[in-house]
């Protein structure tokens, strides 16, 4: 079963945990868009 | 393929190892989920084109489906594992990011009409399952497993839990799979439900956020009814989350008093720990979207970001699901967490349907 695995990989043992490093990738890809690096996302 | 579900192992990680290693997975939540977009723009027109009779199935279906079947029959290898294990990451960062779509005013006036129904459902959830518990003559420990599973937010709680209360291992395992498994029948049986009904988008939305216990799961529930449906589900959900520490701390005060696990010592830092910091980052992205940091242009592709990554998140939702592991972990905390969820999905049903003549949704 692939929960063990999903639980594992995300365990970070120092420094940010998984909510931290998805909150940084969010803010990170929000500062781009904002500074019209990403000008359209497509869907 | 393991036929249990294990507990986060803390073990040395090299990040940039760790990083490789995610790639393959990540590779395949993407193949899938795209599979998924695919499939929803040209079934639909194939059938058409051939006069058959299709229903019109969404992506968000497509991506479970396919991500189920592959785990179901040939399962996901080795190679795949740590990567589609990122999905939990990517709802995180979708859910931050669909912040943006929401105005500070609607969260704060939707957000408490959901804590209130929240407060009301996790009060129930951890009596009822607690009592069905003691029915079922389950551990004591499991049933705690159980009731915050079912009352606050699926595995996240459960983990979180497991570690304040010292439980065993083995509980926590059947906790989590009883969890997981009833989720992914939520899945199936939420928007049936929803459409027999005729709820509309807003009751359903908050009735999955409600009802179904893991994040994932509640926002695959949602988004298979409706957009508006799932960013509601979203959100509801997201309440939830937040009160994940005062229920874990509760439990770990319970169980220290009976000198069954440890005591807490800083209860203001044990909060701060167990509280998901990605509703503070949802919160922010609303608060800048409020302050028009962000165009309409800008807030539309935030919000494409947002589906993206829901995207990664539905197809992990379908991998990680392997039924035949799943039955393998006990019947009787699967019978718990049945009727649990039975009784407390009819139960909040009976609220959003109380809440939605009072506020008119």
């Amino acid at each position: 079963m692939s929960e063990q695995a999903e639980v594992r990989a995300v365990t970070v043992k120092r420094g940010f945990s998984i909510d931290a490093w998805a909150v940084l990738l969010a803010f990170v890809l929000a500062a781009l868009v904002r500074a019209g690096v990403f000008k359209h996302i497509p869907w | 393929m393991a036929s249990s579900v294990a507990l986060p192992q803390v073990r040395p990680v090299n990040p940039a190892l760790q990083f490789v290693k995610i790639i393959p997975g990540v590779l395949l939540l993407a193949a899938v989920g795209y599979a998924g977009k695919l499939l929803e723009a040209n079934v639909g027109k194939y059938a058409k084109a051939h006069h058959w009779t299709f229903p019109n199935i969404e992506y968000v279906l497509w991506a479970i489906l396919l991500g189920l079947a592959i785990s179901n029959t040939v399962g996901v290898p080795e190679f795949f594992r740590a990567g589609v294990a990122t999905y939990e990451f990517w709802l995180k960062a979708g859910i931050v990011l669909l912040g943006s779509r929401f105005l500070l005013g609607d969260v704060l006036k939707l957000g408490g009409t959901s804590l209130a129904l929240v407060g009301i459902e996790i009060t129930l959830a951890i009596a009822f399952m607690t009592f069905l518990g003691k029915l079922f003559g389950l551990k004591p420990k499991l049933t705690s497993l159980l009731a915050v599973g079912s009352a606050v937010c699926g595995v996240s709680a459960i983990i979180a839990t497991q570690g304040a209360i010292d439980a065993d291992e083995e509980d926590s395992s059947f906790a989590i799979a009883a969890i997981l498994a009833l989720g992914a029948l939520s899945l199936f049986t939420f928007p049936l439900i929803g459409h027999a009904l005729h709820l509309t988008d807003h009751a359903y939305g908050v009735w999955s956020g409600l009802a179904v216990d893991n994040t994932a799961e509640a926002a695959a529930a949602g988004a298979l009814y409706s957009d508006a449906a799932g960013k509601l589900a979203v959100l509801t959900k997201t309440t939830r989350n937040a009160l994940i520490g005062f229920v874990v701390l509760a439990y770990a005060i319970y169980w220290a008093s009976k000198g069954q696990a440890q005591a807490v010592g800083n209860k203001a830092k044990f909060l701060w720990q167990k509280f998901p910091k990605f509703v503070l980052g949802f919160l922010l992205i609303s608060i800048l979207a409020t302050a028009a940091f962000f165009s309409k242009e800008q807030i539309g592709a935030l919000a494409n970001l947002s589906r993206w990554a829901f995207l990664l998140t539905f197809a992990g939702v379908g991998l990680r699901t392997n039924f035949k592991a799943l039955s393998k972990q006990g019947l009787k905390p699967f019978a718990v967490g049945a009727i649990g969820e039975v009784v407390i999905a009819a139960f909040t049903l009976g609220l959003v349907l109380a809440a939605q003549r009072i506020f008119g949704w």
